[in-house]
């Protein structure tokens, strides 16, 4: 009987390693999560969001198209609603995004009336080309990024945010 | 911007292009009468500037909503947060406010007051467009003070 008593020194034994496991498991916990997130966020990704704009319509002067997404920032989720400046070149459909390059203000389609055929910024007068390439002399430092865009059963879909591929 | 640390890094950076300050005032009402309609209006000013913050990110520094009771002595607060905002070294400063009181403050340069829409029933799509109207009605007001 006194064998299967637990002696001082076993039960330190144990309570210590309850202690150390606890804490260690509350180490690794994060660890794991951050590991195994980035796996778990991949669905919806690559997706591309559905607009309600008809391709039809869209001709070759630039315009808004909205499209909304679930964000999920550290600590919440929230719907955001991003915009598009899209328009056709010939068949080809195009979408470029209405953050300016400079320090991010947004873009507006011939905003300017003595530059008609321009993206222009309010912000800091700055000035894009209709493909997107920055106008010299204009705060902007680069092109406008471009959206992966497609035609889903007549409507726009815009999907990643990519570097400029029109101006080179 | 919105006043949060990544984005006053670049501030810091850019200052000479952020030249002007978007200050939300917000009454808080918590009694039973009142606490829907302050809810409601603090909804609606919060959606408006971020609506604004988006449009005009690299010119203006967005601060968070600065709250205060209905008994608060809006005076003494003018004059204590402009002295502020004079330290921050802004050329414009924009107050935005659902709180017709703020009208008759003279102290106050460039208060946009503005009747609170009460947002938070309607569907996604509509309060979207709704807001997007109220920025529309914004927006010269600034291209205005800039020009
Ligand atoms: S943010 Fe567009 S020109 Fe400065």
């Amino acid at each position: 009987m006194s064998n299967n008593r637990v002696s001082r020194r076993q039960f330190l034994g144990y309570t210590l390693t309850g202690v150390g496991g606890f804490m260690a498991a509350g180490m690794l916990m994060p660890m794991v999560r951050f590991a195994v997130d980035p796996v778990l966020q991949q669905k919806g990704t690559s997706d591309f969001v559905l607009t309600d704009q008809r391709v039809e319509d869209i001709t070759e002067e630039p315009v808004r198209v909205d499209f909304t997404f679930e964000q999920q920032d550290a600590w919440y989720t929230s719907e955001v609603t991003n915009s598009a400046w899209v328009y056709k070149e010939g068949d080809r459909l195009i979408a470029l995004s209405p953050v300016c390059k400079h320090l991010g203000c947004t873009v507006n389609w011939a905003g300017d009336p003595n530059h008609p055929n321009q993206f222009f910024c309010p912000c800091h007068a700055g000035r894009y080309e209709k493909n997107g390439q920055n106008v010299p002399g204009t705060p902007p430092l680069g092109p406008l990024d471009e959206y992966d865009v497609q035609e889903q059963d007549g409507f726009v879909a815009i999907g990643a945010a990519k570097e400029n591929t029109l101006t080179v | 911007m919105h006043f949060i640390g990544k984005d006053i890094d670049q501030y810091l950076s850019q200052r000479e292009y952020v030249d002007t300050a978007v200050v939300p005032l917000l009454e808080l009402n918590l009694s039973e009468t009142g606490l829907k309609s302050s809810a409601g209006a603090s909804e609606y000013l919060q959606s408006l500037t971020a609506l604004l913050e988006k449009q005009f990110k690299g010119r203006i520094l967005l601060f968070p909503p600065v709250s205060y009771t209905a008994g608060a002595d809006r005076t003494r607060m003018a004059e204590e947060i402009s002295s502020e905002m004079e330290k921050g070294g802004f050329r414009h400063v924009f107050y935005m406010t659902t709180d017709a009181q703020w009208r008759s403050m003279e102290s106050l340069k460039n208060v946009l007051w503005l009747p609170a829409i009460p947002t938070g029933d309607m569907d996604r799509n509509f309060k979207q467009s709704v807001m997007e109207d109220q920025l529309r009605q914004v927006l010269p007001l600034f291209l205005n003070e800039w020009s």
